[in-house]
């Protein structure tokens, strides 16, 4: 490796990037939001509704909680931490019914419970607390882009075996049987425990002893 | 002391604004969401008149061909071909269903269904939304009793299949469709 590139790996921000994206994927590393990827993840377009909606609130929670961090004393930051996101999940909400219907539709019941998204708690109290704002909002905008890219997968996995499409495109040949059991809860342990377990194994994490 | 009642302070002012943000938001919006709900309504009562109409034409196409009729709070839908629509509510498995039901000028006959809102679970009873489902209701007999069978099953006139994987969704919507029916068809003919 040129002695450039591997300088890059030690820059702050560029190490946030790549751990959020890699080995501390939020849902298959730090576990977290993972009640979400279970509920939604049945349709491609759920999912990428999904995690456009969590990674905006994530970027401005993290950028507001991180900008008052010094005003924030430790004994109230999780009413903070709640006030703050529940108004930006409303935001989201309001702006897909006004300019997104047919999503905020297919998606609605779901948005309201960005809020107790255990990522966006998570991140806040994890990170943003204690983080400059650049920084926090980095980590906000790679923990959602971390979250949306496992979803995706694995709603494609399962909007395949359920449905035989990819966003509502048919692609699987005639003979296909949909899986039933795909569209609902039980797949979706199955494929995330699956995918839980490769992932793991390929990104080196172990469990702490 | 001092410190518990900054704590306070603070969580109030970043409360209020906040509060100020949606507000905002509300304010901005509300228009914007409540005009989508009026033509929603509107496309919804033309799907299940089975009236055909271009996105940008909805208020257009709705007011040259349907015209509405209030009755004790409740809307009346009415083409010139006499076919009558109205709204349906019930609870569904989850969460409540509304929709709008087309009925032939026998007041009889089903013309058409169409889904405003549904909470059922995505890919299985959330099917019922569906346009290719909602149309094998088309031409069934609501009196005495519309049936939802199981899948494949629906042979006599007045039964239609059901969704495999969602019975008490096809049962809930059975119920709610032959309760509202029912319900408006003998305050119809009352009139």
């Amino acid at each position: 490796m040129p002695i450039k590139f591997k300088k890059l790996l030690y820059v702050k921000s560029v190490r946030i990037i790549i751990d959020r994206l890699w080995r501390d994927n939020p849902i298959f590393s730090m576990c977290l939001g993972v009640c979400s990827a279970l509920a939604v993840t049945n349709k491609v377009e759920n999912a990428i509704a999904m995690g456009v909606g969590v990674t905006f609130v994530l970027v401005a929670s993290s950028v507001i909680i991180s900008f008052l961090r010094k005003l924030i004393s430790s004994r109230i930051r999780m009413i903070i931490y709640m006030v703050t996101i529940s108004t930006f999940v409303i935001v989201v909400d309001r702006l897909l019914k006004a300019f997104f219907p047919s999503i905020s539709e297919a998606i609605g019941p779901y948005i309201g419970l960005i809020i107790t998204n255990c990522l966006i708690m998570g991140r806040a109290d994890a990170f943003a607390i204690k983080n400059e704002v650049r920084y926090s909002a980095l980590d906000g905008l790679a923990s959602g882009i971390g979250y949306s890219y496992t979803l995706i997968i694995i709603s494609i996995i399962r909007e395949v075996l359920a449905f035989g499409s990819v966003l509502g495109m048919k692609v699987t040949p005639e003979w296909w049987t949909n899986w039933v059991v795909m569209a609902m809860a039980p797949g979706a342990f199955f494929v995330l425990s699956i995918f839980l377990w490769i992932t793991r194994n390929m990104a080196k994490i172990q469990p702490e002893k | 002391m001092k410190k518990k009642i900054s704590m306070i302070l603070f969580v109030l002012i970043l409360g209020s604004i906040l509060t100020f943000v949606l507000i905002g938001v509300n304010y901005y919006t509300k228009p914007i969401i409540e005009k989508n709900e009026a033509i929603k309504i509107k496309s919804r009562v033309m799907d299940a008149f089975g009236i055909s109409y271009n996105i940008d034409d909805i208020e257009k196409v709705f007011s040259e061909n349907v015209k509405i009729e209030t009755e004790n709070n409740v809307k009346y839908y009415f083409t010139e071909n006499n076919e009558i629509s109205f709204e349906i509510t019930g609870n569904g498995l989850w969460g409540p269903i509304t929709g709008i039901l087309a009925l032939k000028p026998d007041l009889e006959t089903i013309k058409g269904i169409t889904l405003i809102h549904q909470e059922e679970t995505p890919g299985l009873g959330g099917r019922i939304a569906e346009k290719e489902y909602l149309s094998s209701f088309k031409d069934k007999k609501i009196i005495p009793k519309l049936e939802i069978v199981s899948p494949g099953k629906a042979i006599k006139e007045n039964e239609v299949d059901g969704i495999t994987g969602a019975t008490m969704t096809s049962k809930a919507f059975e119920e709610l469709i032959n309760n509202q029916a029912q319900k408006y068809i003998s305050n119809l003919k009352r009139n």
